[in-house]
């Protein structure tokens, strides 16, 4: 019902639209009625592969081109009609996208950036070569329809909005699914999505081939609706940067936003070219040149969000006046234990749920890791310590996949798991969580924690309720359905150790997750932390702050320079001269007051 | 000389320093020491302009320090030596020190800045030529240190010159600096894990905590204070 | 067999040539890539804003009556390099500069996508925009040395390379920029401030230097001297407001070769893709060409991101 209710506004959009174009007689703008829906479905696949997962692509020209010769040449050559051709054209357009993201997406930042340029303007001499400088499809005298040629241009506009509405439906349904929360975790965190179970290339790659498949069935309809294809048309920079423009002019991860771009930029676009473009020729291109520049400067994100962040500003003193549910008090709900009165942890090796052996890795000349042995008993909380750059991050990286160890092993259950991607090991059991974090400000608690339920659960509903489950357990279940950008750093403390509990891991690896805590809050986030170790899990933990870490740890783990100097239970722990030195310096032992 | 009054600032959402207040005085050697995630590195980088506070001040010889540019804050006599070095790999180390004399003093003081610099750390004449990309970790912090005093600063910021350093050569280079401020007579503001010593050389200290002033005092009262190891160790 | 050879060579020399100018074209975008790590994608449209300032300066301005019709273009072209630098200042103080620099160094990755926005967009303007004011028609700076040559040789055989003299002499032209820019860029007070802002933006800062003017300043440099080597191409090749997307690639393509961010690797680069170019005409049809080097472009961004040439400046 939620979700019907949701697409209300874009059913009534689109029959406003269509009503609005049956009343449009001139032929000109009846093609400019086509094309707005045309290039919104182009500017959504675009948004379906960049605007979800953040990889900006430059072009997609190379999708829409490939789906409008293809269309073209189809009816030509073999006199195949565009209702079996505009599919087939979806397929070649997929498998583009498959084949392009797949050595593609190895690439990063800038080369990822330049060869997504480079695509499209190289099928683009290729096809010059070839000699289809320009193709024109053949009018069919006799039955026109099976061609998809109407006499009345209407019908093309009802059925691009036909596609625009497919389009939309598509991309709702996969914004709301595993889908779309596997997209949007990569684009805020492609590391934090591996080591949240997520195989983000087998993600991407979905999205890359699915996007291509709109875009080269798009471009083939477009080839119908002209009936004139050119390499510069299709292929040109100009038709990437139109896809990249609408969509984020309209609003980027949304699908009001090429819709939005495309209703606006298209008829402005179109109309000054008819009406001055003899005389201003390019007028075109300079309106989504001075689009994109606008976009940039002044709405990076685009009118949508623009304008909703709007209405929200606005709307928000009234909802500042009304008083804000207190924060729960964890404290008072979960008092903080003392280390007796947990079941005592059990040396005897069957309970070994974890174990590190002679594990190295070094960068260049820099031992970052170096020989370092320890076991993870259940139940236990492991603080790992040490000073600045004594390798407790990398440490982390190494048991969570992200890097490979130089040598030694990592012994899960007695199995050997180094070497293994960090979306296996989050599936073996290993959550983890960030120094860093980097929640999606606009989404709510809820949103944000079912990102890493999609490991366990085989459904949405069931995603869904392991997110609430972890979201009770660290206490937040009352403001669930805040927006992160309202929460204070202990609640976003919180919501990330959620996260990596929703895929309901055995051992948590938590990075410093009382940084930037002040005292009474840092006491909070260790209550709950010690009722997680109760129920069962297994903990290691990276902390700066000692002071809360002595009371919340059961043995410690002291490293410097990357290996393991002390190990042992914290008041041994913190008398030893190694320790103290590592912390203090050298003159601190030799002078210190004892 | 340097004056910082209930200075609040952080990255977005997290504060890292929430209302401290330090001194400097002229000829003075003030050391700031404190665990990881104290909030250190961030004082210097809101000294030197590339955090900007939320609120409080700074003041540098009268001057109001957060209204000026951050690279016009090098030309009023303030060197910062980072943390990790960063010495710029792809130059060599004489045009490192070059770099270093970008300021008004720098410039006008060059000649008699860069003997003085190559009687102190000997190592960077040997190895003027050379990249400094490709000189040891060592030999990268003396650079630094040279790199900082060929500004003919005022006031000289060293942020944790003994980081990832092997003790040996962390403890050369101590002797280094000591000796320099000895000859020089430098006000100098250093940050530094190793406690002890630093606080030893200095005049005075402040312990920083969780991004507050927990203690402060002089070297005598602060190394006979237990809270110092609490501090770090947490019991 | 003889014929094969005088081919051969002939295709050598004209890639050596041709390597020359796109050396410095390449050298100009791998600057800016250097100093400010922005990927420039309105590039080829400031080397065409360069082909028709050198055009105009030549045609309109009386440097054709001043210096006559074989000195004249050599002259125009060197004026152009600056007028463009001034072009290049003032597009990075009123639109680069916001997306990139100091102001946008916590961003991180989103800040780089700005950036090649940005500049896409401003590379439709310069491309549409071009269309509007300069119109559709081919110009080109004509020279009478363009129609001449020298011929090297019988060196063997009775084999003869011929040399087009306006060739031979925008590829001195070239070197002789390259020399100069690389002593400005090594020995000069603000070549090495340069360096340093490229090398560690915020150590910069701690020295002193102004890391968005310098970035401003290496913008400005890297259009102007794109913009000579345009106008060098120009004595050659007729062009039009849209020939800035059939170089942008050569550009990216020497950029990555010689490893981002070194300049004299950018050279090489550009000279390697300009032989690359000629040498293909001897299997490939010409139309092809182009074609080749986007292949051998993706080829090397997959197999060898760090470039051939120079060393990659190492940032973490």
């Amino acid at each position: 019902m939620q979700g019907l209710r949701s697409l209300l506004p874009i059913l009534i959009f689109t029959a406003l639209y269509a009503a609005l174009s049956l009343s449009v007689t001139n032929s000109y703008y009846q093609l400019v009625m086509t094309l707005v829906p045309v290039w919104a479905v182009f500017g959504l696949s675009w948004n379906l592969l960049s605007g979800y997962t953040g990889l900006i692509s430059f072009g997609h020209a190379a999708f829409f081109g490939i789906g409008a010769y293809a269309t073209a040449l189809g009816q030509i050559y073999f006199g195949v009609s565009p209702w079996v051709l505009i599919p087939i054209a979806a397929m070649l357009g997929g498998v583009a996208g498959l084949v392009i993201g797949f050595p593609t997406f190895r690439l990063q930042g800038h080369y990822f950036a330049l060869a997504m340029l480079a695509y499209p303007l190289a099928i683009l001499y290729v096809f010059e070569w070839l000699g289809f400088q320009e193709v024109t499809l053949p009018i069919q005298r006799d039955n026109p329809i099976a061609y998809m040629q109407f006499a009345d241009p209407r019908l093309y506009t009802l059925l691009a909005l036909a596609m625009m509405l497919g389009t939309i439906l598509l991309t709702r349904m996969i914004e709301r699914s595993r889908f779309g929360m596997a997209l949007l975790a990569i684009k805020q965190n492609e590391a934090a999505a591996e080591a949240a179970g997520i195989n983000t290339l087998a993600w991407k790659l979905r999205a890359i081939t699915l996007s291509g498949a709109i875009a080269g069935a798009i471009g083939g309809f477009y080839a119908v609706v002209l009936l004139v294809v050119t390499p510069q048309s299709v292929f040109g920079m100009l038709v990437s940067a139109q896809a990249l423009t609408v969509a984020m002019f309209g609003g980027v991860g949304t699908v009001w936003g090429p819709v939005i771009g495309s209703v606006i930029l298209i008829p402005l676009a179109e109309t000054l070219n008819a009406e001055a473009g003899s005389r201003f020729p390019g007028i075109q291109g300079v309106i989504f040149g001075l689009a994109i520049i606008c976009v940039i400067l002044l709405a990076p994100e685009g009118l949508f969000w623009k304008f909703r962040d709007f209405l929200r500003k606005r709307s928000a003193p009234r909802a500042g006046m009304t008083p804000r549910a207190p924060d729960l008090p964890l404290a008072a709900a979960i008092p903080a234990l003392p280390n007796s009165s947990r079941p005592a942890r059990s040396q005897d090796e069957g309970n070994v749920v974890l174990e590190v052996r002679n594990l190295s890795r070094s960068f260049g000349g820099l031992k970052a890791v170096q020989n370092v042995s320890f076991k993870l008993r259940r139940n236990e909380i492991l603080g790992i310590i040490g000073p600045n750059g004594a390798g407790k991050t990398t440490l982390f990286n190494l048991m969570n996949g992200f890097l490979r160890p130089g040598t030694g092993e990592i012994l899960l259950d007695g199995r050997d798991m180094s070497g293994r991607k960090p979306h296996e090991l989050c599936e073996a059991g290993i959550g983890r969580t960030f120094q860093i974090m980097r929640p999606f400000l606009r989404m709510s608690i809820s949103d944000n924690v079912v990102v890493g339920a999609y490991v366990r659960a085989r459904t949405d509903a069931e995603a869904r309720q392991l997110a609430a489950e972890a979201i009770s357990r660290v206490g937040l279940s009352d403001i669930a359905d805040r927006v992160a950008s309202e929460l204070t750093t202990k609640e976003l403390r919180l919501m990330e150790l959620a996260r990596a509990l929703a895929g309901q891991p055995r051992i948590l690896l938590l990075d410093e997750t009382l940084a930037g805590l002040g005292h009474d809050e840092a006491n909070e986030v260790v209550a709950v932390i010690q009722r997680l170790a109760r129920d069962g899990m297994t903990i290691a933990i990276i902390e700066h702050t000692m002071q809360a870490m002595v009371r919340l740890v059961d043995s410690f783990l002291v490293l410097d320079h990357g290996a393991v100097i002390v190990e042992g239970e914290p008041e041994a722990v913190t008398r030893d001269s190694r320790v103290i030195e590592a912390y203090l310096g050298k003159k601190w032992v030799a002078h210190a007051p004892h | 000389m340097l004056r910082i009054e209930a200075l609040t600032a952080g990255y977005s959402a997290i504060p890292v320093l929430n209302g401290v207040s330090i001194k400097v005085e002229q000829g003075q050697f003030v050391a700031i020491v404190g665990p990881n995630g104290a909030g250190k590195t961030t004082l210097f980088k809101t000294i030197s302009g590339i955090v900007r506070p939320s609120a409080g001040a700074i003041t540098f010889e009268d001057t109001d320090l957060l209204s000026v540019h951050p690279a016009r804050r090098a030309h009023l006599g303030i060197a910062h030596v980072p943390e990790g070095r960063q010495v710029f790999p792809s130059l060599t180390v004489m045009e490192n020190l070059e770099m270093g004399a970008m300021t008004e003093a720098g410039r006008r003081d060059w000649k008699s800045n860069i003997e003085r610099i190559f009687e102190w750390l000997p190592v960077l004449a040997e190895r003027r030529g050379q990249f400094a990309g490709t000189l040891s970790g060592g030999q990268q912090q003396m650079l630094a240190i040279g790199r900082g005093l060929a500004s003919s600063p005022k006031l000289l910021m060293l942020d944790e010159p003994s980081m990832g350093l092997a003790p040996a050569i962390a403890d050369f280079i101590f002797e280094r600096l000591i000796d320099i401020r000895r000859q020089s007579n430098l006000t100098i503001l250093l940050v530094e894990q190793r406690v002890a010593e630093a606080l030893e050389s200095a005049d005075h200290g402040y312990v920083l905590e969780a991004g507050r002033v927990a203690l402060e005092g002089n070297n005598q009262t602060l190394r006979a204070d237990d809270r110092v190891r609490k501090a770090y160790l947490g019991m | 067999m003889t014929q094969a050879l005088e081919g051969f060579l002939q295709a050598l020399t004209a890639g050596l040539l041709i390597g020359a100018i796109y050396g410095l074209m390449c050298v100009g975008l791998g600057l800016i890539f250097g100093v400010m790590r922005v990927i420039n994608f309105a590039h080829g449209d400031f080397m065409m804003l360069g082909m028709y300032a050198a055009f105009y300066l030549f045609t309109a301005l009386g440097i054709q009556a001043t210096f006559g019709s074989a000195l004249g273009p050599f002259v125009a072209i060197l004026l152009a390099g600056p007028v463009l630098a001034v072009f290049g200042y003032a597009i990075h103080l009123a639109l680069i500069s916001r997306v990139s620099g100091t102001r946008t160094s916590s961003l991180e990755g989103e800040g780089h996508y700005a950036q090649l926005i940005l500049t896409l967009g401003i590379a439709l303007i310069l491309q549409n925009g071009g269309l509007l004011v300069f119109g559709s028609v081919l110009a080109s700076i004509r020279t009478p040395l363009s129609s001449s040559a020298w011929e090297l040789g019988p060196l063997f055989f009775d084999v003869s390379v011929f040399i087009n003299k306006a060739r031979g002499i925008d590829a001195v032209v070239s070197l002789v920029t390259m020399t100069l820019l690389t002593l400005l860029i090594t020995r000069s007070r603000i070549g090495k401030s340069l360096r340093a802002a490229a090398d560690n933006p915020t150590a910069a800062t701690y020295m002193g230097i102004d890391v968005d003017r310098a970035h401003r300043v290496a913008f400005a440099l890297g259009t102007g001297i794109t913009a000579i080597a345009g106008g060098l191409l120009a004595t050659n090749y007729p062009f039009h407001p849209f020939v800035g997307v059939e170089y942008v690639i050569v550009m990216y393509a020497g950029v990555v070769l010689g490893g981002m961010g070194s300049i004299i690797g950018a050279f090489w680069g550009g000279m390697t893709i300009g032989l690359v170019q000629q040498m293909s005409t001897l299997v490939l049809p010409t139309q092809l060409q182009n074609a080749a080097i986007f292949v051998v472009f993706l080829l090397i961004i997959f197999f060898r991101p760090q470039g051939f040439f120079g060393r990659m400046v190492e940032r973490t």
